[in-house]
């Protein structure tokens, strides 16, 4: 248990060693400025110039630029954002957020109907149901995520008229950010208008939302399907059978837990695709959030901003990948020897 | 002659034809891969099929509605789009592109994660665990960060959108190289070429490689439709192919503004994605399945 824990953290520490030498080389690549792409300050006169180089180290060697680098890392002084003037850090602050309430969302209800419906058609495979779901989850995952997206803006809004285009919440609702997750925000607020407003913002999350996790639950039930097919045929639930249990006994006890385990890695696969898919959705809808916003940044060659965001995105991915990849190891304690701690 | 024969059947078809006879038997499957095969020949023939060039504009014909409308002409089948050009010829050419380019990266891609996936299987001890690392820590890196990196250095523009893409791929080639190399190595076969004193390289290329090849073409399937969908949504995001190219991606977005008028400019590139990610996922679906029963007829 502590080996595995440690063997998880020093992959993790490495992981994040890596990512931060890549991100620190990033303003080297870049065109432009050096120093204008590493703090996002356009130094003014020389003076200035100077100042922002000794505050970089950048007059010393580069192991010290890359400690200074750590430290300011570390510190929260992410630099400036090149169009908008304002810290990068408080702006990573206000949309990551909006960005991981989306991801959630869409996972939940890829996890909450994706796999009842994959473990149901496994059970009574080559039936009706399994034939339509099946038929579904490979049509699913064919979707290009934008296209989708760009359909339900066509039927929903345009043409029906039921669901907002974009956004987050209509700006008539004033909610005062303080943790930036628009639910939580909401409950803490104390308007009077809560209900209205939590109506008006879940108007808003249904299309994202849903483009975002149908994909997600395609491949769910495509993987709870097939790793369910196969542990019903095993031993164990023919020995379970002969002994006379209900059928809701054996699926329930022994074949949906042996059949879970091994989603728990596909789910850390498709922790990336997921990601991918949310930061398109965000800028078709324009959800505020970090994708839209890194997005933005390409379009304004905003250097500083694509450094800071890209080592944001890539830590929540790796996060969340690593942390699932534990909770496989723990639940499942035959991977142990198989083989070493991988992403 | 009598001839001395092992098995009772009078036919006994090769391995490959063993994958066909398998593959037939499902008839959805079949339908995807003549839905395939049509998109193989607009990649390489859809040039010639085209009616009309795909840049150019005729200000009469401005957004006509396809030909199946009331309003719509049998001379541009799938309409005009807002600056008048044929969106059935536009749609040839981005096929072309799309499936041609996806089919150009994943052959790229495949090549170079295997030849990497080969020796980091090879390789053992700590050389082999700071190589698996350094590729498991860019496959946790999502495609959409990856280009976006590349476009930021070298700007935007297809190529550009290829390498990023490439690059992508291949740490899935080499995570699954590796571990097939790594499984087969421990096996009786293996162990017996080492007894008669074979060379790595010979049991490489003599006892591993065959039995990879299947792996790779399904894994490449896989990969081909990943590379679609990347690349339209480059294309989409304005990060891929650039205003002088038709790619089915870019033609969505720039089909937006006119969104409300035409939702048809929205719908028909889509629907060539879609289906030519269907298709290609239902061949991949049904070679799985095929190689997976084949042993069993």
């Amino acid at each position: 248990m502590y080996k595995t824990s440690f063997r998880y953290l020093n992959l993790l520490f490495f992981t994040l060693l890596v990512l931060l030498t890549f991100s620190f080389f990033l303003p080297y690549l870049f065109p432009g400025d050096l120093i204008s792409n590493m703090s996002g300050v356009t130094p003014a006169t020389d003076a200035q110039r100077d100042a922002l180089e000794r505050s970089l180290k950048l007059d010393q060697s580069i192991f010290h630029q890359f400690g200074q680098y750590l430290k300011n890392i570390y510190e929260g002084e992410w630099g400036v954002n090149k169009v908008t003037f304002l810290s990068i850090n408080s702006e990573v602050r206000e949309f990551l957020p909006a960005t991981i309430e989306l991801v959630f969302y869409a996972l939940v209800l890829a996890i909450f109907v994706g796999i009842p419906i994959g473990v149901l058609s496994g059970i009574k495979h080559h039936g009706i149901f399994d034939f339509t779901t099946v038929s579904f989850s490979i049509a699913g995952y064919s979707f290009p995520v934008f296209w989708l997206a760009m359909i339900f803006i066509t039927v929903f809004c345009l043409q029906l008229g039921w669901l907002p285009t974009s956004g987050r919440i209509d700006l008539l609702y004033d909610i005062p950010t303080k943790t930036g997750f628009i639910m939580i925000d909401i409950a803490l607020s104390d308007v009077d208008y809560k209900s209205q407003a939590y109506q008006n913002a879940i108007s808003h999350l249904i299309l994202p939302t849903l483009s975002v996790s149908i994909v997600t639950m395609a491949i769910f039930i495509r993987f709870v399907r097939r790793s369910m097919m196969d542990v019903m045929t095993k031993e164990y639930i023919v020995a379970a059978k002969s002994r006379g249990f209900s059928t809701a006994q054996i699926v329930f006890k022994h074949g949906l837990k042996n059949s879970l385990i091994p989603i728990l890695p596909i789910l850390a696969l498709q922790v990336s695709t997921l990601i991918t898919n949310v930061m398109i959705v965000e800028t078709i809808f324009s959800w505020p959030g970090i994708g839209k916003w890194l997005i933005e940044a390409i379009y304004q060659q905003n250097y500083p901003a694509i450094r800071i965001g890209m080592l944001v995105v890539s830590v929540l991915v790796l996060v969340m990948t690593i942390s699932i990849e534990f909770l496989t190891r723990l639940l499942d304690p035959n991977r142990e020897n198989v083989e070493h701690a991988t992403v | 002659m009598q001839r001395f024969n092992h098995y009772q059947e009078e036919y006994y078809p090769s391995p490959l034809m063993h994958v066909w006879i398998e593959f037939k038997r499902s008839h959805i499957a079949l339908a995807g891969f003549v839905i395939l095969s049509i998109f193989i020949f607009i990649a390489l023939f859809g040039d010639l099929i085209a009616p009309f060039d795909p840049s150019q504009q005729n200000t009469n014909a401005i957004l006509l509605p396809p030909s199946w409308e009331p309003n719509g002409t049998i001379i541009h089948i799938f309409g005009t789009d807002s600056l008048g050009r044929d969106v059935f010829s536009r749609i040839l050419y981005a096929c072309q592109i799309t499936f041609g380019v996806s089919i150009l990266i994943v052959m790229v891609a495949a090549f170079v994660g295997v030849s990497l996936g080969v020796v980091a299987g090879l390789l053992s001890g700590l050389r082999s665990s700071i190589v698996n690392h350094l590729f498991d820590s860019i496959m946790a890196i999502p495609t959409l960060l990856i280009a976006i990196i590349i476009v930021a250095i070298l700007g935007t523009g297809l190529s550009n959108a290829m390498l990023a893409i490439t690059l992508a791929l291949i740490p899935q080639f080499v995570h699954q190289t590796r571990t097939f190399v790594k499984t087969e190595l421990q096996k009786d076969y293996v162990m017996l070429d080492k007894l008669d004193g074979a060379s790595r390289r010979r049991i490489f290329f003599s006892s591993i490689l065959p039995g990879m090849l299947e792996l790779i073409v399904v894994q490449a399937t896989l990969a081909i439709s990943i590379a679609i969908i990347d690349i339209s949504a480059l294309g989409f995001l304005n990060l891929g192919a650039t205003t002088g190219m038709t790619e089915l991606g870019q033609m969505l977005s720039q089909s937006l503004d006119v969104a409300y008028v035409s939702p048809w400019l929205v719908t028909l590139p889509g629907l060539f994605i879609f289906l030519m990610v269907f298709s290609v996922n239902i061949v991949g679906e049904g070679l799985r399945s095929a190689l997976r029963n084949r042993l069993k007829l």
